[in-house]
């Protein structure tokens, strides 16, 4: 498995932890919209996965990053920027 | 929930032509308007005025008549005319009181912030006059779509507020915000009374059925989810009308936290829902002409 699926499967699973999913972590997919359409997350569900992410990775995610849109695009964005900032 | 659309955009009209009244010929004018407009309201919408009788015969607890009607709906033009100054920033001639304040100022200096639940009672103009003549901390406004393009629209033709941003719900970020606004120690409004428009994940509704006036009706989950994700201390907060360019606000502690445990969160969300109805409840019973939800709030009506 290569890094970036590792690190995709890790932050799906804390999605499904954090929120209480139903769904099984591997049966996100990594290119659907994670609010709205695909999952159909809520506002309430952004700021639960952006507080597990702090206690997890150690780092903030931001209302005014501008970026946003972006990284919440996909479970494969989230991913990929929780990479580059985590700090453990 | 087109009804909800419907209304709002008459309340614009309706905001719009009394700013208009007022500009050319002052605030008597626009009183005297109030009575064909009160009136023109209660003949044109016959839904309202049915939802309207539900819910005053139960907060009355008597039937009630078309003076009752009367009642409610001119005290929502009232503070419709109200809206004009108060969004404005003008408070010469109004008497707000306010009580509740020392008990506010407390959790404001213990810099956790503060969750403010309101109602659609009364008038969250009048409240928000209270946090612009001088809240020491940023104060930020969650609303729905529609409460949030009125005040937009009016703040684009009026000197905005100075104190308060609205943040509209429906945005993915617009729970982060209200976050930070409480790291920062900020107080943070959000009316929990009236269930979302919008489907939460998985198409389910984030509502709760609990007890109001003597029959369960559906109250938003999301306002105490927040409070218990984020443990701020909760107050409730309103500015009810009591006359003419007369409010009383209150601020009243509610929770010092809001404990969501894991293993049994619907049932504290629930909890928590519950005992908002029970103190919104009192507060309807004590100003019944002050309920400004014009919608069949029990869901009852429909039903054949």
């Amino acid at each position: 498995m290569s890094s970036a699926l590792a690190i995709e499967s890790e932050v799906a699973s804390l999605i499904v932890e954090a929120l209480h999913l139903e769904t099984r972590a591997e049966e996100i997919d990594p290119d659907a919209p994670l609010f709205g359409e695909g999952l159909g997350l809520d506002s309430i569900d952004a700021l639960e996965i952006a507080l597990a992410i702090s206690r997890r990775y150690g780092f903030q995610l931001r209302s005014d990053d501008e970026r946003n849109g972006q990284i919440f695009a996909s479970l494969r964005n989230l991913a990929a920027h929780i990479e580059k900032h985590r700090q453990r | 929930m087109s009804w909800q659309r419907q209304r709002e955009r008459g309340s614009l009209g309706a905001l719009r032509l009394m700013g208009w009244v007022i500009t050319r010929l002052g605030y008597r004018a626009a009183w005297l308007l109030l009575y064909p407009i009160t009136g023109y309201f209660l003949l044109s919408s016959p839904r309202q005025r049915r939802a309207a009788r539900l819910f005053l015969g139960r907060a009355l607890g008597r039937e009630a008549g078309w003076r009752d009607l009367f009642r409610l709906f001119f005290t929502f033009s009232a503070t419709l005319l109200d809206r004009v100054f108060l969004l404005d920033g003008q408070r010469r001639g109004f008497r707000i009181e306010v009580q509740g304040m020392e008990a506010l100022d407390a959790r404001i200096a213990a810099g956790r912030g503060c969750i403010l639940l309101g109602a659609h009672i009364g008038s969250f103009d009048a409240l928000r006059a209270v946090a612009d003549a001088g809240c020491p901390v940023e104060v930020v406004a969650l609303m729905h779509g529609d409460h949030a393009a009125i005040s937009r629209d009016f703040f684009a033709q009026h000197a905005a507020s100075r104190h308060t941003t609205v943040i509209p719900l429906g945005q993915p970020d617009a729970m982060l915000r209200a976050k930070e606004c409480l790291d920062r120690g900020g107080l943070v409004g959000i009316l929990a009374d009236r269930a979302p428009a919008m489907p939460g994940r998985t198409g389910g509704m984030r509502v709760v059925h609990v007890p109001f006036l003597g029959r369960p009706a559906a109250f938003p989950e999301g306002p105490h989810i927040l409070a218990g994700v984020l443990g701020a201390p909760v107050m409730l907060a309103y500015g009810v009308w009591t006359g003419p360019r007369r409010y009383q606000v209150r601020f009243e502690p509610f929770a010092e936290r809001i404990v969501l445990d894991r293993r049994r969160r619907q049932e504290a969300i629930a909890e928590a829902a519950a005992a908002y109805a029970l103190r919104i409840e009192a507060v309807a019973r004590a100003y019944p002409y002050n309920w400004f939800n014009f919608h069949d709030f029990w869901e009852e009506m429909d039903a054949s």
